[in-house]
């Protein structure tokens, strides 16, 4: 540190550093405001089909106890096409109707279709159902409103202009206690046009009857269970079953669990049933049914967790656990194709691809090249820098610098794997980078970054030995390179670096000795360039002379420590909106306050330092607390639906990811490709920048019809979770080319456009 | 302050999330549950008054087959099978075979298909049915021995008081009366197999019907 610098001279740097980081943060902010604009709802009725017959759309049938209508999601498709119907009970308080399995009584409502040749109904698919108790029974059922969807699929050769006429009689019992059977006769009338405009509306509706019509369609695909099927044990002991289902497949922090047998005779429907979460399992305790050993184990498993209510399909035919849905749910035939890339894996536990030797193997070379990785460089380059200039140390010395600077790694990696392994065995969908998922941890981060910026730039003094990252007196060496080697793994977390994603996915589903020791692999990895640099003076004597450079040098590093900060706001503003960033702001000017009084009382008579300690103290208690306060935003926005996106990319217009749409275009044999991303996975957005957005993979993509699917893991999310440990994987990015026919493929984790080309050529 | 709670409920939260969840779900239901009897064990024992006022008791009709009917004559699903004539052709057949039949009627005074003795009586004669006897169960006591879940329900017990067939009386569980035509009836079969000397070959399937107005 110059002291010799004349004060207002650094008082003015101070005020520039400072400046410089607010610009960057709000430039970095204001584009990420726009992405919250809401998706106007589509657009005008197209043309009227010069047609004799107008469409029906809706058939209406009202009894005592419920109205009944099928109503068409559409009223034109496409020879070819699909189109959804809907039987929509809209049933009188305090009555039922039934699910597929009724329950201890009742009847499941039917539809008798008539249909011309050419036309074909799929099966009725079911929302999941509420427990409704009659006495001592219980049934499987729905009240208020029950929504039964029923794919239509019409022929490639069914003539265009020719309307499709449809008949359905459908029966349904409605029960009070008492039960009365009932039944009606529908009728529609579908405009088949070449244009496949099959989101016109029927002629004459307004809007906002649109709107409800596909907000009732909305509601109840929302209301459908998961796609695919979760692999679940189910044990017989006596007359009690416990079944036991991965608890990664279930959404997090859930508050309560119900299983419905999908089959009458598996379980006592009226039963209370017990579950609790333990080593990574959902158990639950079940009374079994008058035919548990004959009847079919599957269900759902519906989940009321703090982000809404859930409902997973269990199968416990095969007996064996895996976390991710595999197979095909008989209802849904499109969800055979959306799961068919998982189907090989996952089947028999997600981390089949991969054995213990490869996973540590490929744990290693990912540690080293973390090293390089923007969000770690920075700070090992200071290291490095430090170490030349004490380049004269004993074996010994050196030996011991090198070891402190291991295990600081090994001891945050560590923290890190045994905290996620521990949540996760509560239940918690969580991976690789978790701990960004909070605001706070962010706002915490970002703070840190500032923090060691301004020590960079000489503004402050950091003298403490746990944030002594260029410590140059030996003394305070070991600490400080112990720090250094908790710091560099505190920031590597959202770089995933290439083989990591596939040893850590392999990691989380072991058993924890293993999965640690993979993590601690990664760890050792990450830590050995630095540590063979301080081991080998040979090497030591590479880097170059120390000198007054290493002085410019080092201001000039705190610009990536800036750079981070703002990174960190925006990931913020992602995660909190203008509200957490505003208060994270405020907490970063106190800071900077507080470590300026700090600096400025130092050189002040003893008895009033306290002066600049106390300020310092007071200033940094309220940035703390302004940080923890966002655990109240926390979850605010996680419901969020909008990706991430760069108005900058409109080249490439990503929907967000859901496990139908993709399933949906799969059917279509629509070619997709799935982009797994986070806000402050910084390995995405460089992606992203280098690869996904440069006009030739942006022309491929138009060229080939692809759909685009982004999925944003910035909050937790379960089915993103889900989806990404059908791949083995636990964090993002993850890359995936669905071809129009084939089997998907999985593309690396770093990305330029020639790899994306290439995998589109295969 | 607030922001306090806030995070200190949060903090709960998540340590609840890490921490070996137990969570007892208990029904808030005063009524009992119901029992849970098992084909291959003695069927359980009952004691009830049928509509003449005479009681029966399973363990005094040791060395008789005994068929017992949970019935509710509003219940459309009881109605299709009394309607069709299926239920009183298959009382006869059974009475004929040497069996006792017996109608329970277990629903609670003021619920659907409650019914005195004298009303029950006429439902007999106008139904035109033919069972041993109609027990009043009105409290529900035999129908929670048994388990009895739907109207129509039905078990059939051998002459060693072994219960050896419950479930439904037939595989197509609909209201449809037209649907009895043509469907398998499960008793039937099962009084076929237990003359033929051997065992009921489908002993529990699924009881279809309204739910017993406990």
């Amino acid at each position: 540190m110059r002291r010799t610098v004349d004060v207002w001279n650094r008082h003015l740097r101070q005020v520039l550093v400072i400046a410089c980081a607010a610009v960057l943060a709000t430039s970095l902010f204001a584009p990420a405001q726009s992405v919250g604009a809401e998706r106007s709802s589509a657009g005008s009725p197209t043309a009227a089909t010069p047609s004799v017959s107008a469409p029906v759309t809706v058939s209406r049938v009202e009894t005592e106890h419920l109205v009944a209508r099928l109503i068409a999601e559409s009223a034109a498709v496409v020879p070819g096409g699909n189109v959804e119907l809907a039987l929509v009970f809209d049933i009188r308080p305090g009555w039922h109707t039934y699910w597929r399995n009724p329950g201890d009584s009742g009847e499941p409502p039917k539809i008798d279709w008539q249909l011309p040749a050419g036309v074909r109904a799929g099966p009725i698919r079911w929302p999941y159902p509420e427990l409704i108790r009659v006495g001592p029974l219980a049934n499987y059922g729905y009240s208020g409103r029950a929504v039964h969807l029923v794919r239509l699929s019409v022929a490639e050769d069914w003539p265009l202009g020719e309307p499709i006429e449809l008949l359905a009689d459908a029966t349904w019992l409605v029960c009070e206690e008492h039960c009365i059977p009932e039944e009606g006769r529908f009728h529609l009338r579908l405009m088949v046009s070449a244009a496949g405009d099959a989101s016109a509306g029927p002629q004459g509706t307004d809007d906002e009857k649109r709107l409800r019509r596909a907000r009732l369609f909305a509601d109840a695909r929302a209301a459908m269970p998961a796609a695919g099927r979760i692999a679940a044990r189910l044990e017989r002991q006596d007359q009690r079953l416990r079944l036991r289902v991965p608890a990664a497949a279930l959404p997090p922090e859930p508050t309560s669990v119900r299983f419905f047998a999908g089959h009458w005779g598996l379980i006592e429907h009226a039963a209370p049933q017990s579950w609790q979460l333990q080593d990574g399992q959902l158990e639950m305790d079940l009374a079994s049914g008058a035919a548990a050993d004959a009847t079919p184990p599957t269900g759902l498993l519906v989940v009321d967790a703090r982000n809404g209510t859930r409902a997973l399909q269990i199968d416990a035919t095969a007996n064996v656990l895996s976390g991710a849905p595999s197979g095909v749910s008989e209802p849904m035939p499109e969800q055979t194709l959306a799961m068919q890339g998982q189907r090989s894996g996952p089947a028999r536990g997600a981390a089949e691809p991969l054995g213990l030797p490869v996973a540590l193997v490929f744990a290693l070379v990912g540690g080293l090249v973390l090293n390089l990785m923007p969000c770690v460089f920075p700070v090992l380059a200071i290291k490095a820098l430090a170490l030349a200039q004490q380049g004269e140390m004993a074996l010994r010395q050196r030996a011991l610098h090198g070891a402190a600077y291991t295990a600081g790694v090994l001891t945050l990696f560590g923290c890190i794997a045994l905290v996620l392994l521990a949540l996760r065995a509560g239940g918690a969908a969580l991976g690789w980078g978790f701990q960004l998922q909070s605001p706070v941890f962010v706002v915490l981060m970002g703070y840190l970054f500032l923090t060691l910026g301004l020590g960079l730039s000489g503004a402050v003094t950091l003298g403490i030995g746990l944030t002594r990252v260029g410590g140059s007196s030996p003394q305070h060496g070991h600490l400080g390179a112990f720090a250094t080697g908790a710091l560099a793994a505190l920031v590597a977390a959202p770089c995933t670096a290439p083989f990591m994603g596939a040893a850590v996915g392999y990691a989380v589903v072991q058993p924890w000795p293993v999965a640690l020791t993979v993590v601690l692999t990664l760890g050792l990895g990450m830590a050995l360039p630095l540590a063979a640099l301080m081991l080998s003076p040979a090497l030591a004597r590479q880097l170059p002379r120390p000198g007054p450079w290493m002085e410019h040098l080092k201001q000039f590093l705190a610009f990536p420590m800036f750079a981070t900060a703002a990174w960190l706001l925006w990931v913020l503003s992602q995660q909190a909106g203008s509200a957490g960033v505003g208060a994270a702001l405020a907490g970063a000017v106190l800071l900077a306050l507080g470590l300026r009084l700090l600096e400025l009382t130092r050189a002040w008579a003893v008895r009033w330092r306290w002066l600049g300690r106390g300020g310092f103290a007071a200033s940094l208690a309220v940035a703390l607390w302004l940080a923890v306060g966002l655990a109240a935003i926390e979850g605010g926005a996680s419901n969020r639906t909008d990706t991430v996106e760069n108005p900058q990319q409109a080249g490439l217009a990503a929907e967000p990811f859901s496990a139908k749409r993709l399933g949906a275009a799969r059917a279509a044999e629509r070619p997709v490709f799935v982009n797994m991303t986070a806000a402050w996975c910084i390995t995405c957005l460089v992606n992203e920048r280098v690869a996904l957005t440069r006009p030739a993979v942006v022309s491929a993509f138009t060229e080939r019809d692809m759909l685009y699917l982004k999925g944003d893991w910035t909050n937790r999310d379960a089915a993103i979770t889900e989806y990404l440990a059908g791949y083995g994987r636990n964090g993002v990015p993850l890359y995936v080319y669905y071809p129009a026919r084939g089997e998907p493929r999985v593309l690396p984790q770093v990305l330029s456009e020639s790899v994306v080309l290439d995998a589109l050529q295969q | 302050m607030t922001r306090l709670t806030i995070l200190a409920s949060k903090l709960l939260s998540v340590r609840n999330a890490g921490t070996w969840l137990v969570a007892l779900i208990l029904i808030a239901t005063s009524a009992p549950t119901l029992a849970k009897p098992e084909v291959g064990a003695p069927a359980p024992d009952f004691s009830g008054v049928d509509s003449e006022g005479q009681t029966w008791t399973l363990d005094e009709l040791e060395g008789q087959r005994v068929i017992l009917e949970w019935t509710n004559h509003d219940c459309p699903y009881v109605q299709k099978h009394y309607q069709t004539g299926n239920m009183q052709a298959l009382q006869r057949e059974a009475i004929a075979a040497g069996y006792l039949w017996l109608s329970v009627i277990s629903s609670a005074p003021g619920k659907q298909g409650h019914v005195g003795a004298e009303k029950a009586n006429e439902l007999t004669e106008t139904r035109n049915a033919a069972p041993t006897a109609v027990l009043l169960d009105a409290e529900g006591t035999i129908g929670r021995a048994y388990g009895a879940r739907t109207t129509p329900h039905l078990f059939v017990i051998d002459e060693d008081g072994t219960l050896v067939y419950m479930g439904g009386i037939d595989d197509r569980p609909t209201s449809d009366p037209a649907d009895v035509a043509g469907a398998e009836n499960y008793v039937r079969a099962a009084m076929a197999e237990l003359a033929a000397g051997g065992s009921v070959s489908r002993p529990v399937t699924r009881p279809y019907g309204c739910s017993v107005k406990y």
